[in-house]
């Protein structure tokens, strides 16, 4: 009976989601007992919206760091994709070119990460915090760090509208680009050779598999995807600040690796980076609500993000086992 | 026999499911020149790193005498303090690093923290021109002398220990003849003064031209010593292959077709080794129904040939590659697959599997584009797919969806080839296909790679065991020093003239 019950508890363990899913539950028990208002509707909606934020972004980073990949540059991407959007609407362009060109500039990241990393075999961690660092100057130069406010009313409304007055946009954009990302992962060739180069890269390559180009394809994802997550902040805010993104690439690293994706490439699962965005948002949340100053926020992240890497090489060492 | 400075007397060795040496025991007298040949895995490396230290007393079973004492060494400086001194085939050397501070690594000349670095070049200077490299200035970086260079200088660290007992494995294997004759020179001004000198070889040229003595051991067992004058290169050679091979081998012969392919003027770069190359200019064909046995010795250029012509290796690599007498262009892996080309690499881990997928996943990896779906993929289909080749080569293991980690080596393997397999490949790489399987597995591939001929897939089938290549090849090319040294068919293909043609120069 105990060996069985074991058993139960070592599966669950092993599953991907968990290292996000139990932690989860705890705290929102925990936080629930202290604070009655915690379940109350607009405090739930408030925490899915900080969560579609990361997720947003983080469903591409799954498909990232499955290939093996990784991407400091993120941040910067998001705040240059609402900077150009912002620009461009106070210039008098229209919303839906704005937009477009935001999601272009995010392209031309990604592909100067993709093909930097992968055709000239440069590290990933370096060379996207020196991206990183560059889009963030030419920020601050077009910029001279002042935010971009007073927008058309319908770009606004892409950011604050409530869907039947209760559950806002980008809580839908999150969720229909989770949906998109959890079939192209789990159900189509691509998601399947992105797994694959992770699982092993060599082994990919010789079965004929484009590596270059699937690695380059989710990089430019990640950047695109990031400059998007910009346009819609600068909705949410009516407002557009230079540095609206800086800081996300960890939070959003985070809750990938927290949801169960491995950081050695080859496991990745949107399942657990929804659960891990939830979980993230939700601790924000629960600082905010407990009077924790903002300034242990970044504390309590980074021990997450090295509590998820123990997590992480316990489910690795389950694996061979 | 008190000139004997060495004796070690029943070492026997044992890794996890193999036993590299068993109960071998050699001596080694003052002043002489000890040649040491033997096949691939014969054990000869492995006796050689008892002796050095790099496996601890504690490691193997068996004794050590030195100059009559007993001695049980912890390491490597134990052994050199016994005046023993190896040098190994991989050479450690700081390629950014002077030519002096490799030298004298260890041992600088100096007081407390200080170099003397007059005296370091000037000592350096001296041994420079002990080996004829005198035009080499000691502040050279190390990673600026050719291969050869760099197995002298490793050499001459060595030798400025003062060793009364110097093991040298395959020395001449990278040294071109203009440096391998002031070796030989410096081995015989060791040899006059004293020093005691085991080499590892597999040219037998050199070991009549150098040597007192000659062992011979192949499969971790000692077979033979004797006096040079006493053997010919036929005896050795008989020695060095003397196994008898067992009825193990389900060959049958397919009928050989048409030429399928055929390989023109190969040549790939040395991967470590600048201004070399580890296959010059080699040309071969390939028939309908034939398995070509690919021979030599590790090193030799086997893997590389076939890794450059399937696009594994790209740098650098010249060739013409014809399938069915039209040139194909293979500038990428997808290339060679498109051709009808498949690759079992001899790695499992490092380029044959996905470690963390399933055995169905595994299976499909060369097909996916291939599958039923268009961009999608219908579970059912893949499962229904996997489950074919699944069922046909016998894989054994609890489900399609059991990972692959979980598998025997043979299970792998079988993944491996079945991945290939579901593609239909004309024409099959197999790189040590039943390298570090079991009996019963190997028996299995044995035979799929029978019933693979029978149905016409042309076989290139390299391997290092000689039983499985001379039993299971219809003709035999063996490559050495990245040139193709003999082409044998039918009765020719034996182990003896396998070997023969492997350590040809």
């Amino acid at each position: 009976m105990s060996k069985q019950k074991k058993s139960i508890i070592k599966s669950i363990l092993s599953m991907k989601e968990s290292g996000a899913a139990i932690p989860l539950v705890i705290l929102a028990i925990v936080v629930a007992c202290i604070n009655r208002n915690f379940f109350g509707i607009f405090n739930l909606m408030d925490i899915l919206r900080t969560a579609s934020f990361y997720l947003m972004v983080a469903v591409p980073v799954t498909f990232l760091m499955s290939a093996g990949g990784m991407d400091l540059s993120l941040g910067a991407a998001t705040s240059l994709g609402g900077v150009v959007c912002g620009t461009l609407l106070k210039a008098g362009v229209s919303i839906p070119v704005a937009i477009l060109l935001a999601l272009l500039t995010g392209i031309v990241v990604g592909l100067i990460n993709g093909v930097c990393i992968v055709r000239f075999a440069l590290p990933p961690f370096i060379l996207t915090l020196g991206t990183q660092y560059c889009v963030n100057g030419i920020i601050n130069v077009w910029t001279n760090g002042l935010s971009t406010t007073n927008f058309p009313n319908a770009y606004v409304k892409l950011g604050q509208y409530r869907v039947g007055g209760i559950i806002p946009m980008p809580i839908i954009y999150a969720l229909v680009i989770a949906l998109i990302g959890y079939v192209l992962l789990q159900h189509t060739k691509f998601g399947r050779k992105v797994l694959a180069i992770g699982g092993n890269q060599e082994t990919a390559r010789l079965a004929g598999i484009n590596v270059i180009g699937v690695r380059i394809s989710t990089y430019v994802c990640v950047s695109a995807m990031a400059a998007l997550a910009g346009v819609i902040y600068g909705a949410r805010f009516a407002t557009v600040q230079p540095a609206i993104g800086t800081g996300t690439e960890m939070t959003i690293m985070a809750s990938v690796i927290v949801g169960g994706t491995s950081m050695a490439g080859g496991v990745g699962t949107i399942i657990g980076t929804s659960i891990g965005c939830v979980l993230l948002a939700m601790i924000t949340n629960v600082l905010i609500m407990l009077g924790v100053s903002a300034y242990w926020q970044s504390f309590v992240f980074g021990l997450i993000l090295i509590l998820s890497l123990f997590i992480d090489r316990y489910r690795q060492r389950l694996l061979k086992a | 026999m008190s000139d004997l400075v060495l004796e070690m007397k029943h070492v026997t060795k044992r890794f996890p499911g193999v036993t590299a040496l068993k109960d071998v025991s050699i001596s080694l007298r003052k002043g002489e020149v000890m040649a040491i040949c033997g096949e691939n895995g014969a054990g000869k490396s492995t006796l050689m790193r008892v002796l050095s230290g790099s496996y601890t007393y504690r490691e193997y079973e068996g004794e050590i005498w030195i100059n009559g004492q007993k001695q049980q060494f912890s390491g490597i400086h134990d052994a050199e303090s016994c005046g023993i001194e190896m040098v190994y085939q991989e050479l450690n050397m700081n390629l950014v690093g002077s030519v002096a501070e490799n030298l004298y690594v260890g041992n600088l000349p100096g007081k407390g923290p200080f170099v003397n670095w007059k005296k370091l070049y000037a000592d350096t200077s001296a041994v420079l021109r002990r080996i004829s490299l005198d035009f080499i200035d000691p502040r050279t970086p190390a990673g600026m002398l050719n291969s050869g260079q760099l197995q002298l200088l490793a050499i001459m660290r060595a030798v400025i220990k003062k060793p009364k007992i110097m093991v040298l494995d395959e020395p001449t294997s990278s040294l071109s003849d203009n440096e391998t004759a002031i070796l030989f020179k410096l081995i015989r001004e060791l040899k006059a003064e004293g020093v005691s000198i085991v080499f590892i070889t597999h040219k037998l040229d050199e070991v009549y031209e150098l040597s007192d003595r000659v062992t011979v051991m192949r499969d971790g067992e000692f077979i033979s010593v004797d006096k040079i004058s006493d053997v010919d290169e036929n005896m050795l050679v008989e020695r060095m292959v003397g196994r008898k091979i067992e009825n193990q081998y389900p060959k049958v012969r397919a009928e050989i077709g048409e030429e399928v392919l055929r390989v023109e003027h190969l040549t790939v770069p040395h991967p470590s080794i600048k201004d070399r190359n580890i296959v010059e200019d080699i040309s071969f064909t390939l028939h309908k129904g034939e398995i070509l046995g690919l021979g030599g010795l590790v090193g030799a250029g086997r893997s590389e040939s076939i890794g450059a012509v399937f696009g594994q290796i790209t740098d650098g690599v010249s060739k013409k590659v014809y399938v069915r007498g039209k040139e194909v262009l293979i500038r990428r892996p997808g290339d060679a697959i498109h051709a009808g080309m498949g690759f079992l690499t001899e790695e499992r881990r490092k380029s044959g599997l996905v470690p963390v997928f399933s055995i169905c996943h595994n299976l499909t990896l060369c097909i996916l584009d291939k599958l039923a779906g268009g961009k999608f993929i219908r579970a059912k289909a893949e499962m229904d797919t996997a489950k074919g080749v699944f069922d046909r080569l016998r894989i054994k293991a609890p489900s399609l969806h059991t990972q692959v980690i979980n598998l025997s080596g043979g299970n792998q393997q079988k993944v491996i080839l079945g991945k290939w397999l579901l593609d239909s490949p004309s024409i099959l790489f197999m790189d040590e296909p039943t390298k570090g399987i079991d009996v019963g597995a190997k028996a299995e591939i044995y035979t799929i790679m029978c019933e693979l001929a029978a149905q016409g897939v042309a076989i290139v089938l390299i391997s290092s065991d000689m039983g499985e290549l001379v039993s299971m090849s219809d003709r035999c090319l063996v490559i050495s020093n990245g040139r193709i040294t003999g082409e044998l068919c039918g009765d020719e293909i034996t182990q003896k003239n396998v070997m023969r043609a492997a350590i040809a120069d």
